[in-house]
């Protein structure tokens, strides 16, 4: 009996390393959003382990509800569509938030992407791997951590917050005017990484900064839904 | 609502009728006062029975709240709303308190949502606190604590625990603080003075860390910012190493260290200012660490 989607989700949540059992490398040969999913585990895996650290779980099934979910409600790009506007995106990003179901899930992956992000002069050694596990990434429609990051979260801009909806106008402009702070940050670590790529202590800044955007945006969130504190 | 729970509503009516008695003027100027302080205004208590080391959440989103001590097994709660338009709950179950306010209609103004709290606890007590604006003071309270606020400015005095503060413009001020101390914010001054905490963990991008105390023996302080300036005091008899790093930005030290005798190597690094050695025997460990602000290590007067 040929495997379904679903049960090689739950062989890959389930496997911590090794070699994926017949069946599963069977499924993940004829199934590019496998595939896809597979690479993500395997390139914030690779990441992490490069890095000394623990390895980084992303929260169980995150990846595959956060998917669906997104993909069902349209918020997430297919690479051969038109690309939205700067204004859809933010606020695209922004509905994510105001479906609690949703919105815990994708802070996760924020969380997840930041960390692998904030490494990204490593990247290019895992690049290679990552292109190995998925050598048909490009056809997917599902999008890899680290470009939903960067084009869903890092792209939400102090002006563009629409979910957040407060009476309380100086919360508003401290969250707003705290955001400009840390994408400014997060600006100049860029720029200083560029510059020194080999400098350890301008990335663990930079890792921090997006760290931290996470964090506010996540604060913005819980205090915005409901106009006051979740 | 909880059997032991009973509300004491301070009666302005009580103001009016001692102004009946001195004459028509006074009642006149009595109904005046009445009418510009209407009922909601009112100071409202709650009393909860509670054992040993309870545990005490409070959620407000605008408006001062001051926790203090005291030597009774029971909480008092007390607010005041001006506006009326705020509604407080409260919820006792085991050894467990919540206060938290909502709105009682949609589009109250930040001024009319304006709640404070006087909560008083037993000195051996957990409390998490989370708030958007209006200042937080906890007084000689012993116990865990969990702070989460946006423009909230916090003080904490005489306090002992694990204290964990986030914030995101909002400062803290810590006097006398015992225990372990994590804070983080991005725009926020952290001041901590007169500090016994034996581990420390602080990091606000913008904003300014000063910290005068002492280094307790096995104690790790780690002191972080992107901008701003880091100040540590220290004393000629503190025993501590440090390793401090700016870089973008300056290490001012007035500290004669020696090297590192512990076999921790710490090369100077190739970018930006840093600076590492060993007071007296190194029984402490101090980590300071800026992007761009300056760093200075400072002797106490």
């Amino acid at each position: 009996m040929n495997m379904q989607c679903e049960q090689f989700e739950q062989i890959l949540e389930q496997q911590d390393d090794g070699a994926l059992p017949k069946p599963a490398l069977a499924h993940l040969e004829a199934c590019a959003a496998c595939r896809a999913l597979s690479a993500d585990f395997g390139a914030i895996h690779d990441m992490a382990l490069e890095l000394g650290a623990e390895v980084i779980a992303p929260p169980e099934r995150v990846w595959v509800s956060l998917r669906n979910q997104l993909e069902t409600e349209g918020l997430i790009r297919d690479p051969q569509a038109a690309p939205r506007s700067a204004t859809q995106a933010s606020q695209g990003w922004w509905a994510v938030f105001q479906r609690p179901a949703v919105a815990g899930a994708f802070l996760g992956l924020v969380l997840a992407a930041a960390s692998t992000v904030g490494y990204w002069s490593n990247f290019a050694q895992s690049s290679a791997h990552y292109a190995q596990l998925a050598p048909q990434q490009d056809t997917s429609s599902v999008p890899s951590a680290d470009s939903v990051f960067k084009e869903e979260v890092l792209t939400v801009g102090s002006d563009s917050i629409p979910g957040l909806q407060r009476q309380d106008t100086a919360v508003t402009d401290s969250i707003r005017r705290n955001l400009q702070i840390v994408d400014n940050f997060i600006a100049i670590c860029e720029k200083s990484v560029r510059e020194q790529p080999d400098n350890q202590m301008a990335r663990e800044y930079l890792y921090g900064a997006y760290q931290q955007k996470a964090e506010l945006l996540a604060a913005a969130t819980s205090r915005s839904l409901t106009g006051g504190l979740q | 609502m909880n059997a032991s729970s009973y509300d004491l509503r301070a009666a302005n009516t009580a103001r009016s009728r001692t102004s009946v008695r001195v004459g028509a003027l006074g009642a006149v100027m009595a109904g005046f006062i009445l009418a510009a302080s209407p009922a909601h205004a009112d100071r409202i208590e709650k009393h909860f029975s509670v054992q040993s080391k309870p545990k005490i959440t409070v959620r407000n989103s605008n408006g001062r709240i001051q926790v203090k001590a005291w030597t009774r097994n029971e909480v008092l709660v007390a607010w005041t709303n001006a506006s009326g338009k705020s509604v407080v709950e409260t919820e006792e179950a085991g050894n467990r308190v919540e206060v938290s306010t909502r709105m009682s209609e949609d589009g109250v103004s930040a001024d009319d949502s304006k709640t404070d709290f006087e909560i008083t606890v037993p000195v051996e007590s957990e409390l998490s606190v989370r708030t958007d604006s209006g200042n937080v003071t906890v007084d000689s309270v012993h116990g865990d604590m969990t702070f989460d606020t946006v423009g909230a400015n916090l003080q904490l005095s005489d306090v002992d625990g694990y204290m964990v503060v986030k914030t995101i413009d909002g400062s803290l001020v810590c006097t006398r603080c015992s225990g372990k101390l994590e804070a983080n914010s991005i725009s926020g001054n952290v001041q901590m003075i007169q500090p016994t905490l034996d581990s420390l963990r602080v990091q606000t991008s913008s904003g300014n860390i000063f910290f005068d105390g002492s280094f307790l023996s096995r104690g790790i302080y780690i002191m972080k910012n992107f901008s701003g300036t880091i100040e540590v005091h220290f004393a000629s008899s503190d025993s501590f190493d440090v390793n401090a790093t700016s870089l973008k930005g300056d290490v001012i030290n007035q500290a004669t260290f020696k090297p590192d005798t512990h076999g921790s190597s710490h090369p100077a690094s190739k970018w930006g200012h840093s600076l590492s050695g060993t007071m007296n025997e190194g029984h402490a460990k101090v980590e300071l660490s800026s992007f761009s602000g300056t760093i200075k290590i400072l002797k106490r007067d």
